[in-house]
């Protein structure tokens, strides 16, 4: 037990050394290509005391790629991949079901359609300027969540798999209104399209500083209910008997999930296979014990889609790749192999 | 320790249990025995909270616990159900820990108390060897002694078992009912039990309580209850009783 738990530290604290790598080789890649040494100069130089040190001797171009350009980008990919992964392990947990992830519950189909109204009628709020599409994509992925909870609530109760169909029929019901929009939508259907396929393109410090709080938050949150998850797994009644409040649980968890999804999606686009891929990765890596599953799925939902994002860059540069492609088709593949690999039922 | 007074449980205009009156003192072990459908996992389901009654009301420990929080609840009531633990790929070792949930704070982490206990239980139900093993590689009567570990690590007053042996075979039921008989000695736990098996009831119990179509038919010692007459108006069958040659107590022949 003690020897599991500085195991899972010193895993951690290796990801995240790794993920430091990774983020700053992203970072020197790219059509201006930047040495990797530069890079860390250019960050180190903006830190406190140890910034003294560094001479400046790069042009503020370089500065500016590095610091205004690629870093927002590459952070916020590295939020977006550990919130889905996350969301994705916690739906997962808590809907007791494999095939769910971050936008079963219609999140992301909420989401999108909020984006794509705000496309085509141009809504634009002036006191939140270019985060009106953030904003009403999330709000609306959020009410969206909240109708297929209060459709699937009988009494007290919902049941799991009355929430999925919930779920499923009210983003069916959603794609057919999106698709409505979009064939409404002329000149302004190639934004929807590559909205909706997921995309870091537009990135700047600002969606960082509003997304990164709100996930943070929430994952600080949900990591405290990790016993909680293990004991659903063994069962309602058995969780039910053991002291878990198992409705309120469920409903905190699904709550939580959401939200680091749409505040995800609002930035991002719906970007898939992270959420799915990712949480299946580590559980076939490290078993079932969501006190590992949790923690390790945040550091693969960044590894994996900071790496993601990097191969849409530069893979076809100067032409950008979108970067549910990218996901996908190193997502299915290594899946595929880990499915294969494992020896006995795992879920 | 556990009284109830008048319980009637009625979904969709169906009656499962009605007018259920009966009181287990502490250090008892009471058996509730009955045919399939008689009611006896709904009446255990209103004990434990998983239902609520339609009617009258049930006291554990002098008190309606119908407010009490599920975490104050397990802490003083354990539950075994029929179903018992998912073959869950989780060690016998953390699930086993799991049974300390009701004990400890939200977020707070288990003391090198609540180690010794886990251990000690483990080297009583004669688990310690197979505590690095996941659930999903055990048989139904290893994964039911786990079940029953955790439910003694959680340090109840009383103890609900709805039908704790009834995928297992011989050897597994005894020693199940053994454990628990051994941990009743021990603590003065206080046990209510469905069990099938009027035999391993009538060994095993101190007091019998015989359901019928919701309703009580009798209720008292396995003499009271494993009589021809009394058996054979409930379960549609006559079977032929017997002394038990060392324990002196009624068997049932088919």
């Amino acid at each position: 037990m003690m020897a599991k738990r500085s195991t899972l530290w010193l895993t951690i604290i290796g990801l995240l050394i790794g993920l430091l790598i990774l983020m700053v080789l992203s970072i020197s890649l790219g059509s201006a290509q930047i040495s990797f040494t530069t890079v860390w100069r250019v960050i180190l130089s903006h830190v406190p005391v140890m910034g003294e040190w560094i001479e400046r001797d790069w042009p503020d171009s370089t500065a500016t790629i590095v610091l205004d350009l690629r870093m927002p980008r590459i952070l916020l990919a590295s939020v977006v991949g550990a919130a889905l992964a996350l969301a994705g392990a916690l739906y997962q947990g808590v809907l007791r079901n494999p095939l769910a992830d971050p936008f079963i519950l219609g999140v992301s189909s909420g989401a999108s359609f909020g984006a794509a109204m705000t496309f085509v009628f141009g809504i634009q709020m002036v006191w939140i300027g270019q985060m009106t599409l953030p904003v009403v994509a999330f709000i609306c992925g959020f009410a969206t969540l909240m109708v297929v909870y209060s459709i699937a609530r009988i009494g007290q109760k919902v049941r799991m798999e009355t929430i999925i169909l919930a779920g499923v029929v009210v983003q069916a019901f959603l794609g057919a209104c999106l698709s409505l929009v979009m064939s409404l939508a002329n000149e302004k259907l190639q934004t929807i399209v590559f909205w909706m396929m997921g995309s870091l393109t537009l990135t700047d410090w600002s969606y960082n500083a509003v997304v990164l709080p709100v996930i943070a938050l929430t994952a600080i949150v949900a990591m405290m209910f990790t016993r909680e998850l293990n004991m659903l797994g063994l069962g309602e009644e058995v969780a039910h008997h053991s002291g878990v409040s198992v409705e309120r649980t469920r409903f905190i968890l699904l709550i939580l999930a959401s939200l680091m999804t749409g505040a995800a999606v609002a930035v991002s686009g719906a970007i898939g296979f992270v959420g799915l891929v990712v949480p299946h990765m580590i559980r076939l890596i490290v078993g079932s014990d969501y006190r590992m599953i949790l923690p390790l799925s945040i550091i693969g939902g960044a590894l994996f889609l900071v790496g993601a994002d990097t191969l849409a860059r530069v893979s076809l540069a100067p032409r950008e790749l979108p970067l549910g492609v990218i996901t996908a088709f190193l997502g299915a593949p290594f899946f595929i192999y880990l499915l294969r690999q494992a020896k006995r039922e795992y879920f | 320790m556990l009284s109830l007074q008048h319980v009637s449980k009625t979904v969709d205009e169906q009656t499962l249990v009605s007018d259920v009156s009966f009181d287990v003192e502490a250090g008892q072990c009471v058996g509730l025995i009955g045919p399939n459908g008689a009611g006896k996992s709904t009446l255990m389901k209103l004990i434990s909270g998983m239902y609520d009654v339609s009617d009258g009301q049930v006291l554990l420990f002098g008190q309606n616990v119908k407010r009490w929080s599920h975490k104050k609840k397990a802490q003083r009531v354990s539950v075994l159900t029929q179903d018992g633990l998912a073959p869950y790929p989780m060690t016998v070792y953390d699930t086993v820990m799991m049974g300390r949930y009701p004990h400890l704070k939200f977020f707070q982490r288990e003391s090198a108390d609540d180690l010794n206990r886990v251990d000690h239980v483990l080297a009583l139900t004669g688990l310690t060897d197979l505590k690095d093993q996941m659930l999903d590689t055990l048989s139904g009567g290893e994964r039911q002694r786990v079940a029953i570990a955790k439910a003694m690590v959680q340090e109840p007053d009383l103890l609900l078992l709805d039908e704790p042996t009834s995928f297992l075979d011989i050897g597994y039921q005894t020693e199940v009912l053994n454990i628990v008989k051994a941990w009743q000695q021990r603590t003065g736990l206080t046990v209510l039990m469905v069990l099938h098996d009027l035999n391993l009831a009538a060994q095993y119990c101190d007091r019998l309580i015989l359901i019928n179509q919701g309703e009580i038919v009798k209720q008292g010692s396995s003499d009271d209850i494993l009589t021809t007459e009394t058996l054979e108006a409930v379960y549609r069958t006559t079977p032929q009783i017997v002394r038990h040659p060392i324990k002196d107590i009624p068997q049932i022949l088919l």
